[in-house]
């Protein structure tokens, strides 16, 4: 029983070290990463990922069904929110024309589609701005 | 993305129908947060108050997930979000910082409607990708590395969003 409890406490353990380094990740990716777009697609899965070992270890070192359900709602909400916020944050930018990184590459088609809609305003995303 | 505005009255029986799912599921929710109940006095106006928000800011339209489709779809989720985590910090820990970003458009196979929406929000947490835009069934997406085979990588994704709703996949 004793044994049972020390690799359950083991098995926590390393979740939340995990968890905590996919989040050190997200905050380090804010910092190193070029541009907006660079940064969301860091961020989203590095912070869902961080989160759900950190609630998943939660669950395991409560047991309990308050804190068990309560944590899955958590998870599930995360799961269903950052992609959408991520989109949202990443289409804005995009349409608003805020510059990709000097080292993107860009798809003819993209360019070919240029002005059959509002934005994206690629001509003057480079050098004017920032 | 703005769908085609469908009138349907919460009083018509499809209409009615999903309220009542909606107005069941915020219920279920607030017992689940509230630990199996108590604080109803704040729970059902805020049940019945996101009930409405919901219905306002999207009409029950007829869509639906396999059970089966679901219980494929999670663990290939959670697989590949976790390698899409995996990716993403060994290139935000690199020294080198290895991206090689580039903006590429995909033509959806799937059909129009929940399942295309349901996509580009699920590729934000595979590895590599961010959708842009979602416009008439042509996605916009970021690559966080050109180098991926990412139309493989992406048509394999569709064929899971399509299995998990049960739609068609266009034929190119």
């Amino acid at each position: 029983m004793a044994g049972e409890t020390v690799i359950l406490e083991v098995f926590i353990f390393v979740l939340m070290i995990l968890g905590a380094l996919f989040m050190l990740v997200a905050a380090l990716g804010i910092l190193r990463m070029p541009d907006v777009f660079t940064r969301m697609s860091c961020n989203a899965k590095s912070v869902t990922i961080g989160l759900g070992f950190l609630l998943f270890a939660f669950m395991l070192h409560f047991r309990e069904l308050g804190v068990g359900s309560r944590a899955l709602a958590t998870i599930a909400f995360i799961a269903l929110t950052i992609p959408v916020a991520s989109h949202r944050i990443g289409r804005s930018a995009y349409l608003s024309g805020v510059s990709l990184w000097e080292g993107t590459i860009r798809d003819e088609l993209g360019e070919a589609l240029k002005g059959t809609r509002e934005g994206p305003h690629k001509e003057d995303a480079g050098d004017e701005k920032r | 993305m703005r769908r085609g505005k469908r009138e349907i009255s919460i009083f018509s029986g499809k209409g009615l129908y999903g309220a009542l799912v909606r107005l069941v599921a915020f219920s279920l929710l607030w017992a689940v947060l509230t630990q199996g109940g108590g604080g109803w006095i704040i729970g059902v106006p805020a049940v019945v108050l996101a009930t409405f928000l919901s219905l306002g800011l999207h009409a029950p339209i007829s869509w639906r997930w396999r059970p089966m489709g679901v219980l494929r779809f999670i663990p290939y989720f959670l697989w590949q979000s976790l390698r899409g985590g995996i990716d993403v910090s060994r290139r935000a820990l690199h020294p080198k910082l290895p991206i090689d970003p580039a903006v590429v458009h995909h033509t959806l196979l799937l059909p129009p409607g929940p399942s295309q929406v349901f996509f580009a929000n699920t590729i934000n947490l595979l590895p590599g990708t961010l959708s842009a835009d979602l416009h008439e069934g042509h996605l916009t997406i970021h690559m966080l590395d050109a180098g991926l085979e990412y139309v493989m990588e992406l048509k394999r994704v569709e064929e899971r969003v399509a299995d998990l709703f049960g739609v068609e996949l266009k034929r190119r």
